[in-house]
């Protein structure tokens, strides 16, 4: 019964975002003409007239008015979605706690409310000790590589650049790996230093693959991913080779991190907290930066903007955040590339609504997926970076067929 | 009287020598066209005044104030630039892509302030694209392209105006109304105007004075009726013209001769 709902809602929010896609090409184009029949009647000949005058297309009214909510209160939309998926993400698991009494436990922590509690005690120690660590954890991981993705496209002006693909994500792993390696964390103060180390593994990675990507001006979208590719997978082989080389305890965390599973307990989640704090403001302010950059770089210039300053500023703040995500959920792809696609497509290209919609949206996709993982085999967990990589593998390749007339883009 | 001044300009890619040694001045109000063979160095020395490609010596002022020295924010306040068009920021709307002109009053946030919407609106109402306002760059025809980047770089409100070949890929119609939307707003907001063309008959109707370059070194330099002359065009051009100088109602005009 659940996973036929569940179905049925996949579909229609599938229909909803090709709807809400499609209201911007529908201004532009002429309506779409009935074919012609030299056999009509004349009666039938006035209704094809009509027809054809008619814009726009018919279309159920309710669906519209649900489409045009969508677009034009994109905030609300993203954080009620947000706030559905978190709760949702807490309820499901092992033991099911009812949404009702996971927000009751959720209230119950704000002091000065008092609700009488008439729930299990271990329930209010699985959310609190287990589950809502995990969920905010997944939620920082997913905006940050949607955060970062959105930064790497606008930056590289090409609708495939994503963490995982132009091997960022992989090189920010190998600085993670290499941070545990060389010091295991013991405490919280441990743990702020592996995203220290993760940083500085992007940042080289980005450095090499922008520097062998780079025609000309430009960076094209096949040089691009092939950089990627051979970066990425030189840095993960090296992942490889450290772990082989490392003691029984690191080596099973790690396994666990590479294929994007997530570290537990509230440690990771205060750690990556600062980071991913100052990572959002950036990534904000990246915005209007990240418009007037799409005309050129040169166009960009002559418009005020100091373009090699404004550049080194998006490349720190997209593998900033990048670094947060890997550090304590390993490599996850494909989230940084769909998130800001899908927001582009229904909410249009200005960085500025752009960056902290793929934010919102990113904490909501990952969320949604994490919750997939856990159901789909339960109780086998899956690690996250499957589903994404199942679900966006497809998305990828579509992209990749219709970049050559990219309409949003 | 602000004068757009270029002293002693000279730029090299790497040990090439592209401009040499160019200076001229341009008045308000006033329309100096730029013309020569294709290499001449007509972008170049675009882009050298307006800070993209780096300059080897010479000055680059504007009333007097050395403009070589100004961040890109603030040159962007004294000098604009219209682009040629280019299938860029499809995706954008074009009262985005206007607002963008005002890049260089925005702060970190790029938040629009009352002042710079109603630049914005001016600029859209002064090149007659206010129609277009909601319409994507992608859907737009060559012309109105051209206009949404001459709005744009209208809205940030500067005394010099750059344009470099704007007229390319443009129709007929297309080119002679820009020209002359260009030639009335260098009147009516007093614009000092430097502009790149190709095609000499709009020179002769539409500049006040012209540059001719050729090699990166400045030919010529006066009114229209001193530099388009035979001998100065078979220099630069290699090929023989003729100027017809009778014909009631136009300029002289140029009439290239069979090779």
């Amino acid at each position: 019964m659940l996973t036929r709902s569940g179905e049925q809602a996949a579909v229609s929010i599938f229909l909803l975002i090709v709807a809400c896609s499609r209201l911007h090409a529908n201004k532009a184009r002429t309506p779409t003409s009935v074919p012609f029949d030299p056999n009509l009647e004349e009666g039938l000949m006035e209704s094809w007239h009509e027809n054809r005058a008619r814009k726009p297309p018919p279309r159920s009214r309710r669906f519209f008015i649900i489409v045009k909510f969508i677009r034009s209160r994109p905030f609300f939309v993203n954080t009620a979605a947000l706030l559905f998926a978190l709760i949702f993400s807490i309820a499901l698991g092992a033991v099911y706690i009812s949404p009702n009494n996971v927000l009751r436990i959720l209230v119950e922590q704000i002091p000065g409310l008092d609700i009488l509690p008439d729930w299990p005690d271990a329930f209010a120690t699985i959310i609190l000790r287990v589950r809502l660590p995990h969920s905010v954890l997944i939620m920082i991981t997913g905006a940050a590589l949607a955060g970062s993705g959105a930064a790497y496209q606008g930056l590289f002006r090409n609708p495939l650049a994503d963490p995982y693909v132009i091997g960022v994500a992989s090189g920010a792993g190998l600085g993670a790996v290499a941070a545990m390696a060389l010091h295991w964390p013991e405490n919280l103060l441990g743990y702020y230093w592996i995203p220290v180390g993760a940083f500085i593994g992007a940042l080289l990675t980005i450095l090499v693959v922008y520097s062998l990507a780079r025609v000309g001006g430009l960076v094209p979208l096949t040089t691009l991913i092939l950089a990627g590719v051979a970066v990425g997978t030189f840095t993960s082989s090296l992942t490889s080779f450290l772990m082989l080389n490392s003691d029984d305890r690191i080596h099973r965390a790690l396994s666990f991190l590479l294929g994007g599973g997530t570290m537990s307990g509230w440690q990771p989640v205060l750690a990556s907290l600062p980071y991913m704090a100052l990572g959002v403001i950036l990534l904000i302010l990246c915005g209007h930066r990240l418009n007037v950059l799409q005309f050129g770089e040169e166009q960009a210039q002559q418009l005020g903007v100091s373009v090699e300053r404004t550049k080194i500023l998006i490349i720190v703040t997209a593998s900033l955040t990048t670094a947060v995500a890997v550090s304590f959920s390993g490599v996850i792809g494909f989230i940084g590339l769909i998130v800001p696609h899908l927001v582009r497509m229904i909410w249009g290209a200005d960085y500025r609504r752009l960056i902290p919609l793929s934010i919102l949206g990113g904490s909501t996709a990952l969320l949604l997926a994490d919750v997939l993982a856990r159901i789909v085999l339960a109780p086998q967990i899956l690690p996250v970076g499957i589903v994404t990589a199942l679900a966006g593998t497809p998305f990828f390749l579509w992209i990749l067929r219709r970049a050559k007339s990219e309409v949003f883009w | 009287m602000n004068h757009f001044t270029i002293s002693d300009l000279s730029v090299a890619y790497q040990t090439v020598q592209v401009l040499d040694r160019i200076s001229l001045q341009v008045a308000p109000g006033e329309i100096l066209a730029l013309i020569g063979p294709n290499g001449a160095g007509k972008s170049t020395l675009v882009r050298a005044v307006s800070g993209v490609v780096k300059i080897k010596q010479g000055i680059v002022s504007y009333g007097g104030c050395d403009m070589t020295q100004l961040s890109p924010p603030e040159r962007a306040r004294i000098l604009g630039v219209v682009p040629q068009a280019q299938p860029v920021g499809g995706a954008f709307t074009v009262e985005q892509t206007v607002l963008l002109g005002r890049t260089a009053y925005m702060n970190w946030l790029g938040q629009a302030s009352p002042a710079d919407l109603e630049a914005v609106h001016w600029a859209m109402e002064k090149t007659r694209i206010e129609h277009l306002a909601q319409r994507r760059n992608a859907e737009l025809s060559g012309g109105e392209q051209q206009r949404v980047l001459l709005a744009r770089a209208l809205a940030q409100k500067t005394a010099v105006l750059l344009l470099d070949e704007p007229t390319n890929h443009l129709d007929l119609r297309h080119q002679v109304n820009f020209l002359s939307l260009v030639k009335d707003l260098a009147q009516q907001e007093n614009l000092a105007v430097m502009m790149a063309l190709h095609d000499l008959n709009q020179v002769s109707m539409y500049a006040d004075r012209v540059a001719l370059l050729v090699d990166g070194c400045l030919l010529a330099l006066g009114s229209p009726a001193e530099v388009l002359t035979e001998k100065n065009l078979h220099t630069a051009y290699q090929t023989r013209v003729q100027i017809l100088s009778d014909i009631d109602g136009y300029p002289p005009l140029i009439l290239p001769r069979r090779a």
